[in-house]
């Protein structure tokens, strides 16, 4: 059953890949255009909900920096939230100590949190596996215990008041730096795992002694995914510092890289897109559940919980694994029928 | 390993003069010097170090034999205190009425601590039917990160659901047996960190009994060394494992019904016990029984220098930053073989 309503249908494998590229930039820029009229759409026009875009913002481009180690090289970063802490600390503090701009300041964040997430990396992943995560994870306990030990620094568990970012306390403003924060980390990271680097990762990640035998050198590409997602997360952690305007020890809680770790699985581990665009509903949904029933602390993460069990269980791909189904069913109806040959009698 | 043969031909002082045996041997010596000093810290290290080493053995355990990095192994703690502490108070009244009762006295602890061990080992076979068996029906691909990412999910899970059923709240009991402390080496131990620690050592003998001599603990050595080996050689895979889940998880909620003292039930509980216990068994090398319950004593010696020392504060820290040295100096932990198991893949 050939298909001649669909106008300018792919006729060879190559058309069909370029149609395909077609395909998916639409869809990421349609989902762009969504995320960017979004504030102006009731109910979202509300400060409640301009916060929570805010906030889905920051977890989606976290969860994409997450991806970026978790789902590519296979080494889940359990000290992330610490990294996000370490930026957003340093950045805040250079605010307050030295009245650096924030503009500035998370950036030299993203430096510091990127040179820790090297030196860590190279401790911990000539290690291998689940030895990394765990080592990741210890380290990011030793940095909130640091901060926490520190009160003449970092004020510790007393929180640091930080300068805000915008001389604004709208979120409208707040909203497009991180949306534009999500898409630099988005398409800085997305270059890279497409470059020959990011098929070294993918080599890596699936086959470490396969990908030694043809010529890589596993630690090199190990440290520098590492410190680059760690970079990122530095960065993020400077926007949430200016943002939200204070800082505790809290912010590198186990319980935030898991939320940061939920996210990303649920969204599809290595897609980098997939934890960017589930973040948004996932998190607005988070926060309704969280204000409808504020009487039940914890249901959200119920939630997550639930959600990270079933995913890791029956559908390890995540969302990602199955926008990209519906994708293959449209290439399928795109994709002429071969021309059926009479059979030979 | 070092076989037999090799130990003949290797010289006595290189055989002990390794790297575990210095800080196998510099630990005992911190000890006696200690006992000599301040024995409260040999104290602390013994009453502490003995139930890290149920929770480690545990965690040790069930890597060892099911390759699973628990990471809910807190939350069986939590369950743990929880189930004590329910049973606990009502017998706690009872006795308060009877003041003269003394066998209800001296036995009162007890039946709680059998019931946390018994719902744990409930919740852990649980898990397995619910979770692992699914999980390992659909995929045994990257099973460790997966299980750990899966356990990641069980302990959000949990923590929130203990605040949302149970509440968000302390429960806990000033003391399990209400007579005056005893004197030992000049230091007061109360009656209860005494019996914890009789209780530990109990309970780690029948563990070792049960793991070295029983027909069931060989063939869990047996599923621990090489699964296809054992099933081959006519183990039942599955009863093994529900054995292997239900007792460490039996364990971890022993230890949590027997510190109800010190950890009174509340939903975030499980974190401290859950790292320390990942400090022991990354210290003494991953699935090491035997190791791990050293690897306690040793973790539990440098807690106590710490806050001793330095300060409640720097317990996370320091421990940390000691046990990533030795990971540079041993990265197969204190304990482990040369040989790459299949959790480093």
């Amino acid at each position: 059953m050939a298909n001649p309503s669909v106008a300018n249908a792919p006729t060879s494998p190559i058309e069909a890949d370029r149609d395909a590229t077609r395909r998916h930039r639409a869809a990421l820029l349609l989902v762009l255009g969504i995320a960017i009229v979004l504030p102006f759409v009731p109910p979202f026009t509300g400060q409640d909900y301009q916060r929570w875009l805010v906030g889905a913002a920051l977890l989606a481009a976290m969860a994409v920096a997450f991806d970026f180690t978790a789902g590519y090289i296979n080494v889940v970063n359990f000290g992330f939230a610490a990294f996000v802490g370490l930026g957003g600390y340093t950045s805040g503090l250079l605010a307050v100590d030295l009245g650096v701009s924030p503009w500035i300041g998370i950036f030299v964040g993203a430096a510091l949190a990127g040179f820790v997430g090297l030196l860590t990396g190279m401790l911990t992943l000539r290690l291998r596996g689940i030895y990394a995560a765990v080592m990741a994870w210890f380290v990011g306990l030793a940095v909130m215990g640091l901060v926490r030990n520190l009160p003449d620094i970092t004020r510790g568990s007393l929180g640091l008041n930080v300068p805000l970012l915008l001389d604004t306390s709208d979120n409208l403003p707040y909203y497009y730096v991180i949306l534009g924060m999500l898409v630099v980390t988005l398409v800085v990271l997305t270059v890279v795992i497409r470059s020959y680097i990011g098929l070294a990762f993918r080599a890596i990640g699936q086959n470490l002694q396969a990908a030694r035998a043809s010529g890589i050198n596993p630690t090199r590409y190990l440290v520098l995914n590492f410190a680059l997602s760690s970079a990122f997360a530095g960065w993020l952690g400077g926007f949430y510092a200016h943002y939200y305007g204070i800082l505790t020890p809290d912010v590198m809680l186990t319980s935030r890289t898991v939320e940061v770790l939920a996210v990303a699985y649920i969204g599809g581990r290595g897609s980098l897109w997939g934890p960017a665009v589930i973040a948004f509903p996932l998190s607005i949904a988070v926060e309704l559940l969280r204000t409808q029933f504020a009487n039940l602390p914890g249901l959200y993460l119920v939630l997550y919980g639930l959600l990270l069990i079933v995913v890791m269980i029956y559908r390890p791909g995540g969302v990602a694994a199955a926008a990209r189904s519906v994708d293959e069913w449209i290439a399928r109806r795109r994709r002429p029928e071969p021309v059926e040959t009479p059979r030979a009698t | 390993m070092t076989t037999a043969t090799n130990l003949r031909t290797v010289p006595l002082v290189r055989r002990y003069l390794t790297f575990t045996w210095l800080v196998l041997g510099l630990a005992v010596l911190i000890m006696i010097v200690a006992a000599i000093a301040q024995p409260s810290i040999v104290v602390d290290t013994l009453v502490t170090g003995g139930m890290w080493a149920l929770l480690a053995g545990g965690l040790a355990l069930i890597f060892g034999v099911m390759n699973i990095p628990n990471f809910a192994h807190g939350e069986l703690f939590l369950i743990g205190s929880l189930v004590g502490f329910t049973v606990f108070s009502p017998i706690q009244d009872a006795i308060l009425e009877n003041p003269d009762a003394a066998l209800l006295k001296v036995v009162g602890p007890f039946p709680g601590m059998i019931a946390a061990a018994l719902v744990g080992a409930a919740v852990g076979v649980g898990l397995e039917v619910l979770l692992f068996r699914p999980l390992r029906k659909r995929s045994r691909d990257q099973w460790v990160m997966n299980t750990f990412l899966l356990t990641a999910g069980v302990s959000v899970l949990l923590v929130n659901m203990d605040r949302l059923v149970i509440g968000n709240d302390f429960r806990g009991i000033t003391r399990y047996w209400d007579v005056p402390p005893i004197r030992l080496l000049d230091v007061s131990i109360s009656v209860d960190r005494a019996m914890v620690f009789i209780i530990a050592l109990i309970t780690i003998a029948l563990f070792s009994l049960f793991l070295q001599r029983t027909r069931v603990g060989r063939a869990m050595r047996a599923v621990a060394q090489d699964e296809a080996g054992a099933q081959m050689a006519g183990i039942d895979l599955k009863r093994i494992f529900m054995l292997t889940i239900g007792l460490s998880s039996g364990l971890a909620s022993l230890a949590g019904a027997a510190l109800l003292f010190m950890f009174p039930s509340y939903p975030d509980v499980g974190l401290q016990p859950l790292y320390l216990a990942w400090y022991v068994v990354i210290l003494a090398g991953l699935g090491n029984v035997q190791g791990a319950i050293a690897g306690a004593f040793i973790v539990s010696l440098l807690q106590t220098l710490t806050v001793f020392y330095v300060g409640v504060g720097w317990v996370d820290v320091l421990p940390t930053g000691f046990i990533i040295l030795i990971l540079l100096f041993k990265p197969s932990g204190l304990f482990g073989s040369a040989v790459k198991g299949i959790w480093e893949q």
